[in-house]
């Protein structure tokens, strides 16, 4: 016989054993948005091939025109005259250059002192690059070896003009637009083709068929798709859509491929909706005289609406974090411009940081943290959105 | 007429769902066929040959490094995922208040949504680095990290399955247990476990079956160096990172090369299908027992 008390304490220790586990996945979860997120800042000693100069925030800050304004700070310290500069600013072809091999970045720390402006071009030769803890413990030493002509940024790689740049082969310069674009082209095509291809179904399924072998054979297969590898997709959407259809590595091949990935996801969300919707709906209807698709469309579909957007929402996320079918189906590394069409070539914000962590320069893992806090961040409203839905219009019959 | 449109389109619609299906095993049988038929070729050498290397001059045929790969990765997730994930199961479904439950799983959710191009950013630049300050002989593509990480992808996956199997294990059988003078520990160990046991077996099959056909985190952190090994260090390549390393490279459609990624994706679809339906029985047995 066990005393009550080692009764007791043995309790307590399960309760701590099966307490810890899930603990633990919270700071797994931490850790990993901190280390991103710490990823994204990084201390560099650089040798810059411009003036070397910096500017206090106040010198560069104007609410209009605050990169024009920074710029003719700059070039006045290469020694550049008014007129010359007043010159590259009109021409918009030397403004765009410029533009894309400079950027104005608003440095955390410059040498001892914080909140500088610096014009960083792609030409500034990197001499070290120091996570943002390693760097701050040896920061003192860092300024001690600095050789004449060398400064000590704390820069942050995430900022506004990001998003406004094209990818480059220099981490400094590259940008997120054509990834962010060729996402959000995506998502969109997905949506449009998956939505009502997985809620038509879910309708089929849950309103029309009998229970047949063939009502049998399409769910069983619905489950089996479920579970099917997401890399299986990519080779499908690249046999049938890329090769067989002839599209090519184009924005509509990935929609189709990753509609079809999320279709099984969205009809079981869709059909868990319309199976909540209380049969009295139904039968008061049936029994006002409406149709059988009347019913389905008028009375059960308005009711399951804002579960079955909750759900869609969660299968567009998961899209959108999708890499491996898309590597598959050609989405590239660098593409030529910014997608335009559903026929354009493209490249998708995982795949970008897909290739970014692949580059050796060490300075590329900075700019795919950078990428990796956007993608979050895009999942995490997607996220926010579903769960308001929920609670918003969160029914029970 | 009208209704019968709607029904018929309805229906269509349904049915592009099996017709993936049977593009996929068309797509996947085709390709698959045309590797074997290869005077290159042999299926005895496929499943039994013990070096892969469709990429070389010198070319083998043995799927079994890839599939050491794959496992060695695979069991170190499991060893990680199904423990943590059960015992967190036992947890939401036992201890936790349902506002506290409910939660908690918003919270696993989110970590099941990560994307895994940034769980294996996460296995490359941070587990393997700190790895790496204890375990000497560590590569920097390694096995062992991106096994870690699977686990913690698999973990909500088997703790949140594994907790709706326990909680819809009826009360009445706890409360049996508690009109005996069992302590909350036996009524858990010995009661709601083996009553849910089927339904969690189906969800660390799930999960393995996941894990199995997870991409991403072994392609950036395992490596792509197929050799056969079971040593956590070192350098290997899974079935899925070798599909990403012959369809990214630059081997021309239709050769030898680029039709062996096809036959490496049958397998791997053949042994993710028998995973899922073994999984599906044991869900339909434990619903047939309680519900």
């Amino acid at each position: 016989m066990t005393t009550a008390s080692a009764r007791r304490a043995r309790g307590r220790l399960f309760y701590a054993a099966v307490l810890t586990p899930t603990l633990l996945a919270l700071a797994v979860l931490a850790a990993l948005v901190l280390d991103v997120l710490g990823d994204s800042v990084s201390w560099q000693v650089v040798e810059p091939a411009g003036s070397g100069s910096s500017f206090s925030v106040a010198e560069g800050f104007r609410f209009t025109g605050t990169w024009e304004r920074v710029v003719r700070l700059e070039l006045a310290a290469r020694g550049e005259s008014a007129e010359e500069v007043d010159a590259l600013l009109a021409n918009s072809e030397e403004r765009r250059i410029f533009a894309a091999r400079n950027r104005v970045e608003l440095m955390w720390a410059v040498d001892g002192q914080p909140l500088r402006w610096v014009v960083t071009s792609s030409r500034d030769k990197l001499i070290s690059d120091h996570a943002l803890v390693a760097g701050a413990r040896e920061r003192k030493a860092l300024l001690a070896e600095l050789r004449p002509g060398q400064h000590l940024y704390l820069n942050q790689w995430l900022d506004g003009s990001i998003f406004g740049r094209n990818t480059s082969r220099s981490p400094l310069v590259a940008g997120l637009a054509p990834a962010l674009l060729g996402s959000l082209w995506v998502m969109a095509l997905v949506i449009l083709i998956a939505v009502p291809l997985g809620a038509a179904a879910a309708i089929y399924l849950e309103e029309y068929s009998q229970d047949t072998w063939a009502a049998r054979a399409i769910e069983v297969n619905l489950r089996n798709l479920a579970g099917v590898p997401s890399i299986v997709y990519g080779i499908l959407g690249l046999a049938v859509f890329v090769r067989f259809m002839r599209l090519g590595p184009v924005v509509l091949a990935a929609a189709l491929t990753l509609a079809l990935l999320v279709v099984p996801v969205v009809v079981i969300a869709a059909r868990e909706a319309i199976r909540a919707v209380p049969d009295s709906m139904r039968q008061a209807a049936y029994g006002l005289g409406a149709t059988k698709s009347q019913v389905a469309f008028r009375v059960v579909l308005p009711a399951a609406l804002s579960s079955i957007v909750t759900g869609v929402i969660l299968a567009v996320a998961r899209a959108v974090g999708e890499t491996a079918p898309l590597l598959l189906i050609g989405a590239a590394a660098f593409v030529p411009g910014l997608p335009s069409s559903p026929m354009s070539q493209y490249t998708v914000l995982p795949v970008q940081i897909y290739s970014w962590v692949g580059e050796n320069n060490p300075e590329f893992a900075h700019v795919a943290s950078a990428g990796i806090v956007v993608l979050l961040c895009v999942l995490a409203l997607l996220y926010g959105v579903a769960f308001w839905l929920r609670r918003k219009f969160e029914r029970r019959w | 007429m009208r209704e019968r449109l709607v029904a018929v389109a309805l229906g269509a619609a349904a049915w592009v769902t099996v017709l993936t299906t049977i593009a996929v095993v068309a797509v996947l049988a085709r390709e698959t066929f045309a590797f074997f038929t290869d005077p290159l070729v042999s299926v005895v050498e496929f499943f039994t040959g013990d070096r892969w290397t469709p990429l070389f001059l010198d070319k083998h045929f043995g799927i079994s490094p890839l599939l050491a790969g794959t496992f060695l990765v695979t069991a170190i997730a499991m060893l990680v995922g199904v423990p943590l994930g059960i015992a967190s199961a036992i947890y939401l479904s036992e201890y936790a208040t349902p506002p506290v439950r409910r939660r908690v799983k918003g919270v696993l959710e989110l970590l099941a949504g990560i994307p895994t191009v940034v769980l294996g950013y996460f296995a490359l630049l941070f587990v393997t680095p700190w790895l790496q300050t204890f375990i000497p002989g560590l590569k920097l593509f390694n096995a062992l990290s991106a096994g870690l990480v699977m686990g913690f992808m698999i973990l909500p996956i088997i703790s949140s399955l594994a907790s709706d199997a326990m909680i819809s294990v009826p009360n009445s059988l706890r409360e049996a247990g508690y009109g005996l003078g069992a302590s909350k520990l036996d009524v858990v160990i010995k009661i709601v476990l083996p009553a849910a046991f089927s339904g969690i077996v189906a969800a660390v099959i799930l999960a393995f079956a996941r894990a199995v056909g997870e991409t991403m985190i072994v392609t950036l952190a395992a490596g792509q160096r197929p050799i056969l090994t079971l040593d956590p260090r070192e350098t290997i390549a899974t079935m899925t990172s070798f599909i990403v390393q012959a369809a990214t490279g630059d081997q021309p459609a239709g050769s030898l090369a680029a039709r062996s990624l096809y036959a490496v994706a049958s397998v791997l679809f053949v042994i993710t299908l028998l995973l899922n339906l073994v999984s599906q029985a044991l869900v339909r047995r434990f619903r047939e027992r309680y519900e």
